[in-house]
C-alpha cells in the first residue's frame, strides 16, 4: 500500500503583511527575518515536520521570490521527499481564466485538486505569520476525540487585544457555541490563532459552496466557519498555551525579538525534542574582538564585532566596527555599523550600511512626547551616511545623505 | 577551468597516528576544527569550489563520525545521480598482501578510479590547514604539460611527522624528493598533495603492486627521472596538524584577522554540515574577548582568545582563556579553564581549576566529567 498521509498540512503564505512597511517591500511577510537566522515562516514548517506531517502545500501570491527560493526543495526541514514534502503553490491559469488568491478560502479551493492527490482523512489550515511552537498532532487527535468537522486552534489574550481577532465562545465540552470575527464589543478573549483542522470531506463540500456563494469574501473567518456553524457542524476549540505572538507590526516584530533575550518568556529555541529548522547561512563561528563589550544578546555566525552590543539580536556575518554602539536592536544579515556610530530601539534590515557617527533611533525615556516614541526601521540596501540621524518611528528606504 | 575533468581523493584517515588523542574515536577528516567545521570540510569544499563533481574518500578505520558528517554528500552538492560523493571503505585485497596505506587504499579502488573515466586525479590527506586552489593547481599542470604535480609549501617541516622535500629546478620540475632530516631551515616542503593523470596513476599502482611498493613517496621517488613531475607552491597560511600542539596552535591562528579573511573568504566559501542550532546567547556580565564562537553557546562568564563549538556554556564567573573548547562542553560556575583542549561533551564541574601551558596544553577526552 502506498504511504497514505492522514493529514497534509495547508501554509498560507500569500499575505503581504502591510504594517511591517519597507519590511515587506520586497519579500512577503512569512519571508521576514526573525531571531538571528530565522524567517517566520520556518515556525509553522518546523511545527509541521516535529509533528510528524511531511506533507506542506505553501500557498504564495505576494513576491514570492525570496519565499520561493528560501523553501527550495524544503531540504532544511527535511521536506524534501519522494512521498509528500513541500509544495509550493502559486496562483496559476486556468481554461476559465486566471485568478488571484480572492481569499484564504479561496486560496484552498483553487487547490483542491493538489489536496485530492494525497485524499487525507484531515487537512491542517496555517498561516505563515506567527512565532510559536505547537505540536499539530496533539490537537489532530483532539479533533478525532471528539469526532469533529472542524477544530480551531484557541488562545486566551488580554482582553484588550481581544477585538483584533476572531472569538469564540465555548460550550462546557469544549465546542464552539459562537463564533465571531474581530467584534467591536468582545464577549470572550478566546481567540482564534488562524490554524484549523478539518476533516477533509466536510471543508471540500463548504469550499465549493463558498465559491458558488457569490456573496462570499471566500475568507476562512468571515465565510466558511460562520457557514460550518450555521448548518450545525461539529466545532471545537483546541486550547493551547504558549508563547504565540503575531508579529504582524514594526514594534511586534521588535518585541518578539527582544522576547528572545527574555529568560522569563516562554519561547525556547535551544529545544532538542522541537528544533526550529532553517536555511542556516554558510559562514565560519562569530568573532568577538578585543574591543568587543557584548551582552544580553543574540549573535548568529558570521558576524564580527567590535563595538558594543547590548539588548540586541544580531544576524549573520553582520558587522559592528570599533566604538559603534548597538542596543535594544534587531541587525539583519550582512549589514555594516561603522566606527562611532549608534543603533537602539531599531530594526536595520539586510545588507545596510551606517556609515561613522551616524545616528539611529532613540530610547522612549528620552522623548520629550511618548507618543512620537517607535522603532526606527532602516530599510534594504540603504545606506545612513556619516553623522545623519534617523529619527524614532521613521522608515527609511533610500540612501540618506551625510551630515557634519 | 573548471576542474571537471578531475576525480578528487580524499585520505580520511591519514596521519591519524599523529593525533591519537583527536582520532581515538574518528579519523582525521572527522577531527572537529575551527568552531563548526571537520578538517575535510576544507579539502572537500575546496574541491567543489573548484568545479570538481565527483570525489571519493578513502576511509581505513573509526569512520562512524565521517560517515555520519558527510552523510550523501548533498550540503556540497554532491549528492547527484551521477558522480557524486562516494566513500572507499577498506577493500580487503587479498592477492596483493600490500600493508594498510595508501597506495594499497588506491589499488583496492582501482575500478572506481578508472569508472570514472576522468583525465585527472588529485590527491590529498586531511591534516593540512591551508586553502589550495586546486583548479590553479590543475592549469599549471596543464601549462607544465606535466605527469604530476606535487604541492609544496616553503615551510619548516615538523620533526613530529616524516616529511617530504623537494628539490625544485628553474622551470619549476622537481629534481629530487628527500624524506626530511633537517628541522631548524624552510624547505620545499610537501603538502601531500598530488595531481597526476588518471592512467598514469594505474599505471603506477599496477607497478607497486608487482613490486610491493606500498608508499606513495617511494613510488613517486623512483619514476622522478622518466616523468615530469613539478612542484605547485602554496601561498598563503599553511599549517600541519601533526600533533595535539599544532592542532592548538592552528586553532589559536584563527583568532588572527589575516589567517581567518584567507581561509573563510567569500569567494570560497568552506561548507559543513549544519547544527540547526540558536544563535548564541551572551547574558548580563558576559565578558568575551578575541574570540571565536560558533552557533548555540551561552555564555554567562568570561571568555579570552579561545575557541567556542556549537552548544557550549560558560557558566557565570566562570574564566576560560586560551582554550578550545569542543560541541556541547559545559563549563561550571566558577571554573578555571587555561590552555585546554576539551573534546566533545566535556562537563568541567564548578570551581574547578585546569591551566595547562601555551606549548603543552591539557586535552580532555570526549564525554569525561571533570
Amino acid at each position: 500500500m502506498a504511504r497514505k498521509p492522514e493529514c497534509i498540512a495547508m501554509l498560507l503564505a500569500g499575505g503581504q503583511g502591510s504594517r511591517l512597511g519597507i519590511l515587506t517591500k520586497n519579500i512577503a511577510k512569512p519571508a521576514v527575518p526573525y531571531g538571528g537566522k530565522y524567517r517566520i515562516i520556518d515556525f509553522p514548517l518546523s511545527n509541521c515536520v516535529n509533528s510528524g506531517i511531511y506533507t506542506v502545500g505553501v500557498l504564495t501570491q505576494y513576491q514570492p521570490l525570496v519565499l520561493n527560493d528560501y523553501i527550495g526543495n524544503g531540504q532544511p526541514w527535511d521536506l524534501d521527499r519522494s512521498a509528500g514534502g513541500v509544495h509550493i503553490l502559486s496562483p496559476y491559469q486556468q481554461i476559465k481564466g486566471t485568478e488571484w488568491y480572492k481569499g484564504t478560502a479561496n486560496a484552498i479551493y483553487q487547490n483542491i485538486n493538489f489536496i485530492e492527490r494525497y485524499n487525507p482523512e484531515y487537512v491542517l489550515i496555517l498561516s505563515g505569520d506567527h512565532i510559536y511552537k505547537m505540536d499539530y498532532s496533539k490537537m489532530l487527535d483532539y479533533h478525532k476525540e471528539k469526532n469533529a468537522d472542524c477544530t480551531i486552534a484557541m488562545l486566551e489574550v488580554p482582553w484588550e487585544e481581544a477585538s483584533r481577532f476572531g472569538l469564540m465562545i465555548l460550550n462546557d465540552d469544549g465546542s464552539i457555541s459562537e463564533f465571531e470575527e474581530k467584534p467591536k464589543n468582545p464577549r470572550s478573549n478566546k481567540a482564534s490563532m488562524g490554524v484549523y483542522v478539518f476533516t477533509w470531506e466536510k471543508l471540500r463540500k463548504y469550499l465549493i459552496e463558498d465559491e458558488a456563494n457569490k456573496n462570499s469574501g471566500n475568507d476562512f473567518g468571515h465565510d466558511v466557519i460562520p457557514a460550518m456553524k450555521e448548518n450545525g457542524e461539529r466545532m471545537f476549540a483546541y486550547q493551547f498555551d504558549g508563547y504565540w505572538k503575531d508579529v504582524g507590526t514594526i514594534n511586534s516584530l521588535w518585541d518578539a525579538n527582544l522576547d528572545l533575550l527574555n529568560p522569563k518568556v516562554d519561547l525556547e529555541l535551544d529545544d532538542d525534542n522541537w528544533k526550529i529548522y532553517s536555511r542556516s547561512p554558510i559562514a565560519p563561528p562569530h568573532f568577538a574582538g578585543k574591543d568587543s563589550v557584548i551582552e544580553n544578546s543574540m549573535i548568529t555566525e558570521g558576524c564580527e564585532i567590535h563595538g558594543n552590543v547590548d539588548f540586541s539580536v544580531l544576524f549573520a556575518n553582520v558587522r559592528i566596527e570599533e566604538g559603534a554602539n548597538v542596543k535594544y536592536s534587531i541587525v539583519m544579515p550582512g549589514t555594516i555599523i561603522k566606527k562611532g556610530a549608534t543603533v537602539q530601539y531599531s530594526i536595520v534590515a539586510e545588507n545596510a550600511v551606517i556609515e561613522e557617527g551616524a545616528t539611529v533611533g532613540m530610547s522612549p525615556e528620552s522623548m520629550s512626547n511618548i507618543d512620537d516614541w517607535g522603532v526606527a526601521v532602516v530599510g534594504n540596501g540603504v545606506t545612513i551616511g556619516n553623522n545623519a540621524v534617523v529619527a524614532p518611528k521613521a522608515m527609511v528606504d533610500e540612501d540618506m545623505g551625510g551630515a557634519e | 577551468m573548471a576542474a571537471k575533468n578531475v576525480l578528487g581523493l580524499i585520505f580520511s584517515n591519514a596521519y591519524d597516528e599523529s593525533v591519537p588523542e583527536l582520532t581515538a574515536m574518528r579519523t582525521m577528516g572527522s577531527v572537529p576544527f575551527a568552531g563548526r567545521y571537520r578538517l575535510i570540510d576544507f579539502p572537500l569544499s575546496g574541491m567543489v569550489n573548484a568545479g570538481i563533481t565527483q570525489v571519493g574518500v578513502f576511509t581505513n578505520s573509526n569512520y562512524h563520525s565521517l560517515m555520519d558528517h558527510i552523510g550523501n554528500g548533498s550540503v556540497w552538492d554532491l549528492d547527484r545521480k551521477r558522480e557524486g560523493l562516494t566513500l572507499l571503505p577498506p577493500f580487503s585485497n587479498r592477492e596483493s598482501g600490500m600493508s594498510d596505506g595508501k597506495v594499497s587504499s588506491l589499488y583496492g579502488n582501482i575500478g572506481y578510479i578508472s569508472d570514472s573515466a576522468k583525465d585527472y586525479v588529485l590527491l590529498t590527506d586531511c591534516n593540512i590547514i591551508s586553502k589550495i586552489d586546486y583548479e590553479d593547481m590543475l592549469k599549471f599542470s596543464i601549462e607544465k604539460n606535466a605527469d604530476v604535480v606535487e604541492a609544496y609549501a616553503e615551510m619548516i617541516p615538523s620533526h613530529l611527522s616524516k616529511s617530504t622535500s623537494f628539490i625544485i629546478d628553474e622551470n619549476g620540475r622537481i629534481t629530487e624528493t628527500n624524506f626530511v632530516d633537517s628541522y631548524d631551515k624552510k624547505l620545499n616542503t610537501s603538502v601531500n598533495v598530488i595531481l597526476l593523470r588518471r592512467t598514469l596513476l594505474e599505471r603506477l599502482l599496477h607497478e607497486a603492486n608487482s613490486k610491493r611498493i606500498s608508499d606513495m613517496e617511494t613510488l613517486f621517488a623512483k619514476n622522478l627521472a622518466n616523468l615530469r613531475v613539478f612542484g605547485y607552491k602554496v601561498e598563503g597560511y599553511v599549517k600541519a596538524i601533526e600533533s595535539v600542539i599544532s592542532y592548538y596552535e592552528a586553532s589559536l591562528d584563527l583568532l588572527k584577522p589575516e589567517v581567518r579573511n584567507y581561509l573563510f573568504s567569500d569567494d570560497s566559501p568552506i561548507y559543513t554540515k549544519t547544527g540547526d542550532r540558536t544563535p548564541s546567547k551572551y547574558g548580563i556580565n558576559a565578558k568575551v574577548k578575541e574570540s571565536l564562537v560558533a552557533d548555540g553557546c551561552r555564555i554567562y562568564g568570561e571568555v579570552e582568545n579561545c575557541i567556542l563549538f556549537r552548544g557550549v556554556t560558560v557558566a557565570k564567573g566562570a574564566k576560560v582563556k586560551n582554550s578550545i573548547i569542543m560541541q556541547d562542553t559545559e563549563i561550571g560556575e566558577n571554573a578555571k579553564i587555561e590552555c585546554v583542549i576539551t573534546d566533545k561533551d566535556v562537563k568541567i564541574s564548578s570551581r574547578k581549576t585546569l591551566c595547562g601551558a601555551e606549548n603543552y596544553p591539557i586535552y580532555i577526552g570526549k564525554g569525561i566529567v571533570i
